[in-house]
C-alpha cells in the first residue's frame, strides 16, 4: 500500500460559476521511503495538488472532488482539528519562500522546539530544545547555533532549519514546496544531498516540487509533470529523464528548454506561446495550441492519462494505444 | 570582431564599503570587488556568473556608476566614466541601459506600456515631436514581439505576464540603441519555457545594434549556452575566464570545477562525480589570505596544504586564451 493515495483530486478557487479549476481530476502517489517529484510552470497547479493534502488550502480554495488517502485513513473530509493530529507529526511542510519563513525575533532553538511543544503532548520545554539540537546537528548546524536568530543566518543556513523544524514531530511524508529555489548551485546541490540523504536515515518519504526539471532529474525516483491542472506525464526518473524516453511532447519540449552542458553547445528551444487560461472554457488538449506535433484531433477530445509501462503514464493523442 | 576595439573596458575595478559595527569602533572595510578587469567588445557578450555574495552585480552596478568605485578605471567608448560627473555622466548613461531580474518590480504599475516607452525617449531626448515618439514606441514594441503594438501599448504593465514585461523592458532599454547593454539576471524569473524566446530576442537585437553585453547570472550552463565569453567570480575576483566550451569542459580553476560539477542537467542517466563544497562564499569583511577559495579547496586538501596557497595571493595567468588564478591549475598538473 502506498502511504500517499490522492484520486481524481479536484481543486477550485473562487466561486462555483466564475471559480478557476486549478487541479482538475488528478491523481497522485508516494510509497513509503519514496522521493517523488511534483514539476511544472507557474500556474500549472503543482502547489495547489500539494497544499491539499494537508488541507493548508487558502479560504477561497476548495476541494471539489476526489479524494486524499494517508496511511489509508481519507483526509479530504477531515476537520481542522483532526487534520492539526496529522499535520506535523504524519506530514510536515517545507514552505515555499523559506528565507522569509522563519521568526525574526525568537531563536532558532525555540522555533525547531515549537512544534514539537504543540503536536508531541507531554514534552517539556528542555526535552524539546534538546531534541531542536539534535535535528539541528541532523541538517548540518552546530547545536550550540540553537540560540542564534535567523538574521544571523545565510540562505542556505535558514534552508537548514526549515527543514530541520519540518522533521521535528518525526513525520512519514515532508511536502518540499520549492526548498531550494532561490539558493545558489552550491547551496542546492548541498540541500538536495542533505534531503536525499535525510529520507535515508529517518525512511522519509518526499514530495518534492519543483519548476526546475533538471533538479528533480537527479534526485527523485518517480516524477509527475503537470500542466494547466492536469497531469501530463508521470513514470520512473528513468522513464521521463531518460535518453530519448520522455513520452509527452510537453515534457519532450520542456527538457530542451534547458542547456544541457553534456551535449552539443545550442541555443534552447523554449516553448512558443503561453499556458492556456484556465478561467475561460477549453476544448481538447490543453497543450494543443503550443504543441508542434498536435492532430485534428488533440483541439476537439481531451486525452486521458494511459499507461505505456508499468510506471509511466502519457495523457497525449500521439502516445500508447489511441 | 576580435579585433574592434572594446566598448567597455574596465581596469582593475575595487569596490569597498566601509562598515560600521556596533560595539566596535572604527570602521572595516568589506571589499566587495576586488581588482577586476574585463573587455568586451561590438556585438560581444561577457558572462559574469557567480553565488551570491561573489560581487557580480557590485561588478555591474559600478560599471554603470550605480555605486561609486573605490579605484580602478571603467573606460565606455574610450571614455574615462570614472571621471564624469552630472550631466556628462547623464549624457553618457544614455550609451548602457540595463535590464533587471524581475519584469514585475522594474516597472511602474501606473504606467501604460506605451508610457513606458516613451518615457525612454523623452529622458534621451529623442524624436523631434510627439507624433515621431509614438511612431517610435510602436516600432519597438513590435520589434520585440508585442503585438498588435497600438493595443498591448495602451494596456498598464501590470496587466501583461513576467514574459511580456521583460519584453517591454528590452524595448525600453533597445530603442536608446545603447552601445552596452547589462542584463542582470535577465529570465531567472520567468518559466522555463518562456526564456528562450526573451533570450533569442536579446541576442537578435544586440547583433544587429552591435551592442556589447554584460551578462549577470548565477547560472553558468545558461551562460554557457549564450555568451561569448565567461567570467567566474568568486569573493570579488575573476577566477577563470574564457571561451564558454572551455570553461565548462576544461574548467581550470577547483572553484569553477565544482560548480560545472553540480550543474543540474536534465537526464537521468549520466554519471557524475560531484563535488560539493561545505561552506560558503567568505564574508567580505574577512577575505582569507593567500588564494580566498583555499579554506574549501579540495585541491590544497588533496595537495597536502601548500604553503604557496596561503601565502600568495594567485593572479590571473593566462593559459592560451584561457585565464585562471591558481597555483596549480588543472593544465599545469597534467603537462
Amino acid at each position: 500500500m502506498n502511504l500517499l493515495e490522492v484520486k481524481n483530486l479536484s481543486v477550485q478557487y473562487g466561486s462555483k460559476q466564475g471559480g478557476v479549476l486549478a487541479v482538475d481530476g488528478v491523481d497522485l502517489s508516494v510509497g513509503v521511503g519514496e522521493f517523488v517529484g511534483l514539476a511544472g510552470e507557474s500556474g500549472c497547479g503543482k502547489t495547489t495538488l500539494a497544499m491539499a493534502i494537508p488541507n493548508l488550502l487558502p479560504k477561497y480554495a476548495s476541494i471539489t472532488a476526489g479524494t486524499i488517502e494517508f496511511e489509508g485513513q481519507e483526509l479530504s473530509n477531515k476537520s481542522e482539528g483532526e487534520l492539526n493530529e496529522v499535520r506535523w507529526r504524519d506530514i510536515s511542510v517545507i514552505f515555499q519562500g523559506a528565507l522569509n519563513a522563519l521568526n525574526p525575533v525568537a531563536t532558532i532553538g525555540n522555533q525547531i522546539a515549537e512544534p514539537i511543544l504543540i503536536h508531541v503532548p507531554g514534552t517539556s520545554h528542555d526535552d524539546a530544545i534538546t531534541r531542536a539540537k539534535e535535528l539541528l546537528e541532523a541538517v548540518g548546524i552546530s547545536a550550540s547555533r540553537s540560540s542564534s536568530y535567523s538574521h544571523e543566518f545565510s540562505g542556505g543556513m535558514r534552508q537548514r532549519v526549515m527543514i530541520a523544524m519540518a522533521l521535528a514531530c518525526r513525520p512519514k511524508l515532508v511536502i518540499a514546496d520549492e526548498p531550494i529555489t532561490a539558493l545558489d548551485v552550491m547551496t542546492q546541490a548541498q540541500i538536495l544531498e542533505l534531503l536525499r540523504s535525510l529520507s535515508e536515515t529517518f525512511n522519509l518519504s518526499m514530495l518534492l516540487i519543483s519548476h526546475d526539471l533538471s533538479v528533480l532529474a537527479e534526485t527523485c525516483d518517480r516524477v509527475q509533470i503537470m500542466y494547466a491542472g492536469k497531469v501530463a506525464e508521470v513514470g520512473t526518473a528513468e522513464d521521463v529523464f531518460g535518453k530519448h524516453n520522455s513520452a509527452h511532447p510537453y515534457t519532450q519540449r520542456l527538457l530542451k528548454s534547458y542547456p544541457n552542458i553534456n551535449q552539443e553547445r545550442k541555443f534552447i528551444d523554449g516553448i512558443p506561446g503561453y499556458p492556456p487560461d484556465l478561467s475561460k472554457p477549453h476544448m481538447g488538449c490543453r497543450f494543443a495550441e503550443r504543441c508542434d506535433v498536435a492532430i485534428s484531433k488533440c483541439s476537439t477530445d481531451e486525452p486521458v492519462l494511459t499507461s505505456i509501462s508499468a510506471l509511466h503514464s502519457c495523457a497525449c493523442h500521439l502516445v500508447g494505444g489511441s | 570582431m576580435d579585433n574592434a576595439a572594446p566598448i567597455l573596458d574596465v581596469n582593475n575595478l575595487t569596490v569597498e564599503y566601509r562598515v560600521k559595527t556596533k560595539g566596535q569602533r572604527g570602521v572595516r572595510i568589506a571589499r566587495a570587488v576586488d581588482g577586476v578587469s574585463l573587455k568586451i567588445r561590438p556585438g560581444e557578450t561577457l558572462a559574469v556568473v557567480g553565488e551570491s555574495g561573489s560581487g557580480k552585480t557590485s561588478i555591474a552596478n559600478a560599471i554603470m556608476r550605480l555605486i561609486e568605485p573605490t579605484s580602478g578605471s571603467i573606460m565606455l567608448d574610450g571614455k574615462e566614466l570614472t571621471e564624469l560627473a552630472g550631466k556628462e555622466l547623464r549624457l553618457a548613461r544614455s550609451k548602457f541601459q540595463m535590464i533587471f531580474q524581475d519584469p514585475f518590480e522594474s516597472l511602474d504599475p501606473r504606467r501604460t506600456v506605451l508610457d513606458t516607452i516613451l518615457e525612454s525617449l523623452i529622458v534621451a531626448g529623442i524624436g523631434a515631436d510627439d507624433a515621431e515618439k509614438r511612431k517610435l514606441a510602436l516600432e519597438a514594441l513590435a520589434k520585440v514581439g508585442l503585438i498588435p503594438a497600438e493595443n498591448v501599448g495602451a494596456r498598464y504593465t501590470y496587466q501583461l505576464s513576467g514574459g511580456q514585461r521583460q519584453r517591454v523592458a528590452i524595448a525600453a532599454a533597445m530603442i536608446l540603441k545603447p552601445h552596452l547593454l547589462v542584463a542582470d539576471e535577465p529570465v531567472s524569473m520567468l518559466d522555463v519555457s518562456l526564456r528562450a524566446g526573451i533570450l533569442r530576442l536579446m541576442r537578435e537585437l544586440s547583433s544587429e545594434l552591435q551592442i556589447a553585453t554584460l551578462f549577470i547570472t548565477h547560472d553558468l550552463s545558461l551562460a554557457w549556452m549564450y555568451a561569448d565569453r565567461i567570467a567566474v567570480v568568486y569573493s570579488g575576483r575573476i577566477v577563470e575566464e574564457g571561451h564558454p566550451v572551455d570553461v565548462i569542459s576544461l574548467p581550470q580553476h577547483p572553484y569553477t570545477q565544482a560548480l560545472v560539477s553540480v550543474i543540474p542537467v536534465p537526464e537521468k542517466d549520466i554519471a557524475r562525480n560531484r563535488i560539493i563544497l561545505s561552506g560558503e562564499i567568505p564574508n567580505p569583511l574577512e577575505i582569507p589570505s593567500g588564494c580566498r577559495f583555499s579554506p574549501r579547496c579540495p585541491k590544497y586538501r588533496s595537495l597536502g596544504q601548500p604553503e604557496l596557497c596561503i601565502s600568495s595571493d594567485p593572479t590571473l595567468e593566462s593559459i592560451g586564451d584561457h585565464f585562471v588564478a591558481c597555483h596549480f591549475p588543472e593544465k599545469k598538473e597534467t603537462k
